[in-house]
């Protein structure tokens, strides 16, 4: 195949531009996606949080996960940082900052994206952004292939990985159930100290920056997971930075579904084109292939008429040559003849 | 066989090049550390010639103290390394001034190097003498100097021993005839003209106080006379600093200030007007003497009175700063209000302030706490002792709240059953709290000042609703949580925690730990 490596990518390239041409900008707009209108949400004020745990029971009592190792009112396990497991859909950990009169807590869960990574990345739809503000799962579409793990900029989902059969996706519902009944989620009723507050995401942004204007001493002015990822329905208040309560600080203020869709919405494009543009690279290479057999037939063949040519006229002419030759011969023995019989002629006469 | 047997000699001699290179290594470290901590408040960093424009080499790290004790050994003294002016030992390495880039580098070279030289070659335990032995780029050592100050204490011991001779250390400077004179009672602290940096006749505060306390201190030990230190740690070290000796009590300075101020918006002598009729402030100068522990804390640039920089527009002198945020600026320990919020942090305050919400406008009643006296009709005009008068009668007039209603009116125990559905009910004693917290602050003049009246420490917890002997119970308020309309508000379960927990966090109590120490387990 006749085709240089840098002419295939100059083909690819100019089809990438090609396509890019005549994109219009996706936020075209000043409005962005905040949530579901009145959709809940969770305030985790961390000042309040003691580390009791009692969140984590309520959580393993009302979702019906298995028994813990330890039980729950063992707070030893605080010492170590832990996460979310496919048993687990919610863990408190335990920070010493310096400057703080004792240490500081926070609850991990599913933080319920306004726009979830787990949701983009899944093929089947398996993840949902309800209109109460829980991130739901189904299990029944679920083909286990573990993207939404690694979408998940929290790394929050686990995977049952002990049910090589039935395994499913495990993470915080934000008790899905309960609230569309009109209940709290399991952690929040339970929690002793209100550090979990539950109501509408609008209101708790109003609590959350009473909070800090009311105490500014206290508080960090910043409310994590307003704008953390395009905004969460789990939102944080610290003492600290929030780096200091292993929270990242890196993750952008762009929704998941924004930082793929560009990359994603060229799929369909790439899975229409590419077999036209590859046909017809190939078809193109292919009548190449054909024309350059054609020329080297063609000059093959007047290759070999000019060589019978040549070839017939040598032999010519040595006929002629040999015909010459052998004219010669006869009339130089004619001639050879002629003159012995006049010699003998004269020797009879004489 | 023969190659397995030679490839095993070259891993030996590998070995042992490896183990005897890290061992040398190690034992080099072993050496430094064992003779000097890498942490020490000795360190000067010598980068004199930094005023000369960027340093060519990473500046040197100087170990004074190292160096006094090599040179006692020769039985060479300060002046060694420093000249004298004047009778004076000089702080700048055998120099007095810094008079040129070249001169400088010279004398630090020249000087050093010939010293350390001479050292080596008589075998003794040297400095460096190459250039990398001095300009490292890596720090070897790291300073734990502590800034030194001359607080109350000190100086009431300095003037005792000085006979109060105040002229000894104080001066002013009188430009046109460049010289120092005193003037009595218009000392003020060095600082207010020493500053951080040399400027024209003004040598900086650490060369003027290097200057005047280590030449006094060292005339004293010539003298074998009991005097303060000489060495760099045993000022700038935080183990002998706290080796200083404390006054107590405390002798008021001598400089004819008063006992009591009357703050007010006028001007001193000022008829006043009606523009500026905000009510007289008394403040009580006397005792705010002794709360703090230099006059530094309020009067940060000069002895002045607040308002001649605050004025209530504000002027350049003050830095343009109001004398309104001057009195009432929160978050600085310079300011009225700023500093009384500092105070509420305390271990014994905390417990009821930390839920007290630092909203920048107070209480109209909190205002005319401070805020006492109304104004005088228009005309009057006080003169200054009239003032000093007018505001010691205010003060006098002043009747702290020490303690709260009587002890049969204070609930013993509350009986807290919120929780019955898994505990028993919880006993909150009740008259404990009222009266260990009414015992924490029986002699804290601030709180008895700003708790007005017998029931204001009862608002620690019976917070939003008016002060009264029987104020509402928690629950008359604290229902169910997360009520849309009142978003603020805990429930009663929230309320109890964070109000119990909160107070016994900020207040440095261990107990309770965990829930059972107030809930008992339901049999």
């Amino acid at each position: 195949m006749s085709i240089s490596r840098r002419k295939f990518l100059g083909w690819i390239g100019a089809a990438g531009a090609g396509s890019a041409i005549g994109n219009t900008a996706l936020a075209g707009g000043n409005k962005h996606f905040t949530g579901y209108p009145g959709s809940y949400a969770v305030l985790h004020d961390t000042l309040l949080c003691v580390g009791c745990r009692l969140c984590e029971a309520a959580c393993n009592k009302v979702n019906e996960l298995p028994a813990p190792d330890k039980p729950f009112t063992d707070l030893e396990v605080l010492n170590k940082k832990r996460r979310t497991t496919a048993k687990t859909y919610t863990v408190v950990n335990k920070y010493e900052s310096a400057g703080k009169k004792g240490p500081l807590f926070r609850k991990i869960q599913c933080n319920h994206c306004l726009e979830p990574a787990c949701a983009s990345a899944c093929f089947v739809r398996a993840f949902k952004k309800t209109e109460t503000g829980a991130v739901t799962y189904d299990s029944t579409v679920c083909v286990g292939c573990r993207y939404c793990m690694v979408a998940c900029p929290f790394e929050i989902p686990a995977y049952e990985y002990d049910k090589p059969l039935t395994p499913r996706i495990m993470k915080c519902t934000m008790c899905y159930s309960r609230i569309t009944k009109g209940q709290l989620p399991g952690c929040v009723e339970a929690c002793p100290k209100e550090a979990l507050t539950f109501g509408k995401r609008d209101d708790l942004l109003k609590i959350a920056r009473a909070r800090v204007r009311k105490y500014p001493d206290k508080y960090v002015d910043h409310i994590y997971g307003e704008s953390e990822m395009g905004g969460t329905s789990w939102l944080y208040l610290s003492g600290v930075p929030f780096s200091e309560i292993g929270m990242r600080e890196d993750l952008g203020v762009t929704p998941a579904p924004d930082l793929t869709s560009g990359a994603l919405a060229v799929v369909p494009m790439v899975v229409g084109l590419w077999p036209v543009l590859l046909t017809g690279i190939y078809a193109i290479s292919k009548r190449k292939e054909k024309i350059a057999e054609q020329e080297l037939s063609e000059a093959v063949r007047t290759a070999a008429e000019n060589a019978t040519s040549k070839a017939e006229a040598k032999l010519a002419e040595a006929l002629a040559k040999a015909q010459k030759e052998k004219d010669a011969a006869v009339e130089k023995a004619v001639k050879k003849a002629l003159e012995e019989a006049a010699k003998s002629q004269a020797k009879e006469d004489s | 066989m023969n190659k397995g047997r030679s490839l095993l000699r070259w891993a030996g001699f590998l070995a042992v090049a490896i183990v005897s290179i890290y061992g040398i290594s190690v034992h080099g470290v072993e050496k430094i550390s064992k003779n000097t901590s890498p942490v020490r408040a000795d360190v000067i960093k010598i980068d004199a010639m930094t005023v000369f424009g960027k340093l060519e080499r990473p500046p040197v790290e100087f170990l004074h103290e190292a160096h006094t004790e090599a040179l006692t050994k020769k039985n060479k003294d300060c002046s060694a390394c420093h000249l004298t002016e004047k009778d004076l030992i000089m702080p700048k390495f055998k120099r007095i001034k810094d008079t040129g880039k070249k001169e400088v580098t010279d004398i630090y070279h020249k000087e050093c190097i010939s010293c350390h030289k001479e050292m080596k070659s008589a075998r003794e335990k040297a400095g460096p003498v190459e250039c990398g032995g001095c300009h490292r780029e890596k720090a070897l050592y790291s300073s734990s100097r502590q800034p030194m100050g001359f607080d109350n204490s000190l100086h009431f011991r300095h003037s005792k021993a000085q006979e109060k001779k105040c002229e000894r250390c104080h001066h002013e400077y009188d430009a046109k005839a460049k010289k120092l004179f005193y003037v009595k009672e218009k000392e003020g602290t060095c600082r207010y003209c020493h500053k951080p940096e040399t400027k024209e006749n003004v040598s900086s505060m650490r060369l003027a106080s290097h200057i005047g306390c280590i030449n006094c201190h060292s005339k004293n030990i010539a003298k074998k006379i009991a005097t303060g230190p000489v060495k760099c740690s045993g000022c700038h070290d935080l183990a002998e600093q706290q080796k200083i000796e404390k006054i107590k009590p405390l002798l008021r300075m001598e400089r004819k200030q008063p006992d009591a101020v009357l703050l007010k918006t006028a001007k001193k002598g000022v008829v006043i007007d009606n523009l500026n009729k905000m009510n007289f402030v008394p403040f009580d100068h006397k005792a705010h003497e002794e709360y703090n522990s230099t006059c530094r804390v309020c009067h940060h640039e000069s002895l002045k009175q607040c308002s001649e920089c605050h004025t209530l527009a504000g002027i350049k002198d003050g830095k343009d700063v109001k004398l309104e945020k001057a009195m009432h600026q929160s978050g600085t320990d310079k300011s009225c209000q700023g500093c009384h919020d500092i105070k509420q942090n305390e271990k014994n305050c905390a417990g009821c302030h930390v839920f007290m919400g630092k909203t920048r406008k107070k209480e109209d009643v909190s205002c005319l706490k401070c805020h006492s006296t109304p104004v005088p009709e228009k005309g009057k005009v006080l003169s200054p002792d009239q003032e000093k008068a007018l505001a010691g009668a205010m003060l006098q007039a002043r009747k702290p709240v020490t303690g709260t209603y009587k002890e049969e009116d204070i609930p013993e125990k509350v009986s807290i059953k919120n929780l019955a559905n898994k505990y028993e009910a919880a006993e909150f004693p009740h008259r404990k709290v009222v009266n260990t917290l009414v015992k924490n602050i029986k002699d804290n003049k601030l709180a008895g000042y700003f708790h007005n009246q017998e029931g204001t420490i009862c608002q620690g917890c019976h917070h939003n609703s008016p002060v009264a002997k029987k104020p509402p119970r928690c629950d008359n308020c604290h229902g169910k949580p997360f009520d849309p309309e009142n978003p603020l508000k805990p429930g009663i379960m929230g309320a109890y925690h964070q109000q119990c927990m909160g107070c016994h966090k900020e207040m440095g109590m261990a107990k309770p730990v965990g829930c059972t120490e107030c809930h008992k387990e339901k049999k």
